[in-house]
């Protein structure tokens, strides 16, 4: 067993001695309730699944988290919270144990117990469940990795059912954010009868016995998916919403009008360029905020120009982020000069020197140091983004700003989603369009993006030096040494200029000003149903 | 007749055979597969995928499973929407698309054939040409500007309407989206019904109906309506296909859950068997629609006999 540091001896003590109370939707004092407490919010998209273990999208675990309920959840300000387990302790650097509360229970009435989590969990890393996210997830417990090989059976994984309220969590290496990360419903539970019983039409209204704040009241494909209030939930009495319409729009404009004609209360996202309009128009009603996610753009740096890291620099250099966040974009997302966003835990920001620098000192140096690299004005260079309006703009902007500041020519593609996909993972491209939102917040989950043999790192840098740095990170049990650790390693990778980072994401919508609990510290955009309430108006 | 029928029932099994077989290998053979996503996955986890879905089979096998599953009813399960099998989703789109565009269809052809005619007997008069200016208008006025046009005007403004959805074959969500089909559809038949209507009137049989004196209604009605509306009904069979599985811009306009987004999305998500199993569906469609279409003729026509 390792030894655990001093520091986070402390941290266990107090979270061992502290219980933690349950949380939901703040209602401030004065506010008065609506007396009809229903929400209609556009989702973005059909989800694919209801089941917690296969979502993958945004847009199914926002169904799924107010369906289910992990061992924790997230609140209105993101922030970790008790779920089911009422309170945990660190026993060991790997072993959590999880207390859970004796009133959750199944939307049937059932208790809910460990050995739903065991089996949750168990069902989720199975390679027959086939679930996309079983390895971004699963890496984390012990034997995950091997589990979702194939290799060990699921029984394997790290999680026992100490007794029936008791909950013991094994992971691979010190997992500091293991709270955090439980809140994520593909590793929650699911009721094994219902399952059992109806098959693969568990998750159809009727069948779906849920352990969350709502119950599935209907689901019509691609037309409106309605939750109810389960009153069997621990906390019931502190959710105000009854009906919740999940709304599948993928049209912005189409979701706006449903907006306006009060069909629809919650735009998923505006469309792109209608920010500041729908700012003046709807002052009381426009939100926006800084996810936890990065817009990037990606070098093939083992093509034969860009395995020099001083075009890869020189590129980078000259984009003006700030025209492009208020000019181009132009919906409230900041600059990035990192690989690492704010609000990112584990990992401090650290931009770029010359991100302050005015920018004909940044051209002047990029010039030079194309010059050294030995690329000539007029070279040329393709640059793949997928068919949208929005990445469009970011392009015809990019590549204005190579031709104009640096004189190279840039041929821009526009091509379908899934190419340009195939593109990045088969490593056939220059420059290509990139994004990323973190699955948990926790500075690896952006790191994964330009680590050795990692799956999504499409750029093909490996920087052995900072990998070392990083695995110590994540074998320490001392939350600052792992903090600067991992910030060092972040910085020494990106001085090899993998990646351009440009905008940290925000997504702006629109929200009736009725709608109480809507939180701009939610950086990562998981609004619990629970947590929301409607104002008299 | 019924011979002629058979035959053609007949024939579409070998057309629906090549229709499959291209459309499978084209999905194929199209770049990135049903699980690239921004995310990529692992090599394990992909593995587990291909073996959930048969795609660690060789082509030429997966291929065969496909068809065998397709005659015995079965369209598979979608590769992207992991609770629904295709059959569950085109049972739940294919009624709101039917309803919708063949709501509009029939409106189009009482509207469309209408105006033809009135604008044909008054050729060259106001009439005509506000009948030609209500059609160009509608023919180069595009579905998403008209669309949320109909939208500003009747949801927004009046609330008379919902902007968008559906609802249990509620009347109130059909009419706009029926109303942006027909608007341009009735162009297109309009157009078509007045020009065929203007080169039957100048036909010997007609010169000769008015010179045995009959009156304009009856010479149009009995005599020259039938044969003017041949080139119309061959104009059905394609509306009507495009009108109830392509209404995309229809479907996006008013958030619809029909057969043309369940199209369109599953191309983009290489659900491949969602893709085939609508392929099918369109196959039959426009194979029973120009077979009904070849027997109005028969109908219409009497020198036209099967």
């Amino acid at each position: 067993m390792k030894r655990i540091t001093k520091l986070t001896a402390t941290a266990l003590l107090l979270a061992s001695a502290f219980v933690l109370c349950s949380t939901a939707a703040t209602i401030p004092s004065g506010v008065r309730l609506h007396p009809t407490q229903t929400l209609i919010r556009n989702n973005g998209s059909e989800p694919e699944t209801l089941d917690p273990a296969l979502a993958e999208s945004v847009g199914a675990n926002n169904l799924t988290r107010d369906l289910f309920e992990g061992l924790t959840a997230t609140d209105a300000d993101g922030k970790a919270v008790p779920g089911v387990a009422e309170s945990w302790k660190q026993t060991d650097a790997t072993t959590w144990v999880f207390k859970l509360r004796k009133n959750a229970k199944w939307s049937n009435g059932d208790p809910v117990s460990a050995d739903d989590f065991v089996y949750g969990i168990r069902r989720f890393v199975d390679p027959k469940t086939a679930s996309t996210y079983a390895a971004t997830f699963g890496v984390f417990l012990l034997n995950g990795p091997a589990v979702v090989k194939g290799s060990k059976p699921p029984s394997d994984i790290g999680v026992k059912a100490i007794d029936k309220n008791t909950l013991e969590v094994r992971t691979a290496f010190p997992v500091t954010f293991l709270p955090e990360l439980m809140s994520n419903n593909n590793l929650g539970p699911v009721h094994r009868a219902s399952l059992e019983k109806f098959g693969k039409d568990w998750t159809k209204p009727g069948n779906l016995v849920s352990n969350g704040a709502y119950v599935l009241k209907d689901w019509q494909v691609n037309n409106r998916i309605v939750f109810e209030k389960n009153p069997q939930y621990w906390d019931a009495a502190n959710v105000q919403l009854t009906r919740v319409t999940y709304l599948p729009v993928e049209d912005g404009y189409a979701d706006v009008k449903l907006y306006e004609s009060g069909e629809n209360e919650w735009v998923y996202q505006l469309p792109p360029g209608t920010y500041d309009k729908y700012k003046v128009q709807y002052p009381k009603e426009i939100r926006n905020a800084p996810m936890i996610g990065l817009r990037y753009y990606s070098y093939q740096t083992q093509d034969p120009v860009f395995k020099d890291v001083r075009v890869r620099k020189a590129l980078s250099m000259v984009i003006d982020r700030d025209i492009l966040a208020q000019r181009v974009t132009a919906d409230g997302q900041a600059p990035a000069y990192s690989v690492i966003v704010a609000g990112t835990n584990g990992a401090d920001v650290t931009p770029y020197d010359w991100a302050s620098w005015p920018m004909e000192k940044r051209v002047a140096q990029a010039k030079s140091l194309l010059q050294q690299a030995g690329v000539k004005p007029g070279a040329k260079f393709t640059f793949s983004y997928n068919t949208s309006e929005y990445h469009k703009k970011m392009a015809v902007f990019a590549a204005s700003e190579w031709k104009t500041k640096l004189g190279l020519a840039i041929e821009t593609e526009s091509m379908e989603f899934k190419v340009l996909l195939k593109k990045r993972h088969d490593g056939n491209f220059q420059m290509a369009r990139n994004g990323w939102t973190a699955d948990y917040n926790d500075a690896t989950t952006f790191l994964a993006l330009i680590r050795c043999d990692s799956d999504q790192n499409n750029n093909f840098n490996c920087n052995r030096q900072a990998e070392e740095l990083i695995n110590q990170g994540s074998n320490s049990t001392d939350p600052a040494k792992r903090r600067a650790l991992l910030t060092q390693a972040s910085k020494m990778i990106m001085d090899d200029y993998p990646i351009i980072p440009l905008l940290q994401y925000s997504l702006p919508r629109l929200v009736k000003s009725y709608v109480g609990g809507y939180s701009l510290k939610n950086a990562m955009d998981r609004f619990r149903s629970k947590d929301l309430y409607i104002i008299k108006h | 007749m019924w011979s002629y029928t058979l035959r053609r029932v007949l024939s579409a099994i070998p057309t629906m055979l090549v229709v499959i077989t291209v459309c499978y290998l084209l999905l194929h053979a199209t770049p990135g597969g049903p699980f690239d996503s921004e995310r990529k996955v692992s090599a394990a986890v992909l593995a587990n995928l291909q073996a959930k879905y048969h795609l660690d089979l060789p082509l030429w096998q997966q291929y065969l499973l496909y068809l065998k599953s397709v005659l015995q009813g079965d369209l598979g399960a979608s590769f992207r929407y992991a609770d629904w099998s295709v059959n569950d989703l085109v049972a739940s789109a294919l009624p709101v698309s039917a309803i919708i565009g063949g709501g509009s269809l029939v409106l189009s052809l009482v509207i469309g054939v209408t105006l033809g005619i009135f604008a044909a007997l008054r050729q060259n008069s106001m009439v005509d040409y506000l009948v030609m200016l209500l059609g160009n208008v509608g023919s180069a006025v595009p579905s998403f500007v008209l669309g949320p046009v109909l939208i500003i005007i009747f949801a927004i403004g009046l609330q008379w309407l919902p902007a968008g959805g559906w609802n249990n074959f509620e009347l109130r969500f059909m009419v706009l989206p029926i109303v942006l089909l027909t608007v341009i559809n009735v162009s297109t038949i309009g157009r078509v019904m007045r020009g065929s209507l203007i080169e039957v009137l100048h036909s010997n049989f007609i010169r000769t109906a008015r010179a045995k004196g009959l009156p304009t209604h009856i010479v149009v009605l009995r005599h020259a309506l039938k044969p003017a509306l041949l080139p119309v009904v061959s104009l059905i069979g394609p509306l009507a296909i495009s009108s109830i599985t392509s209404a995309l811009v229809t479907e996006t306009v008013f958030s619809l859950p029909g057969l043309g987004k369940l199209i369109v999305n599953g191309a983009g998500n290489r659900d491949y068997t969602l893709v085939l199993g609508l392929v099918v569906l369109i196959t039959v469609l426009t194979v029973a629609l120009n077979l009904l279409v070849d027997l109005a003729y028969a109908w219409l026509d009497p020198k036209i006999r099967y």
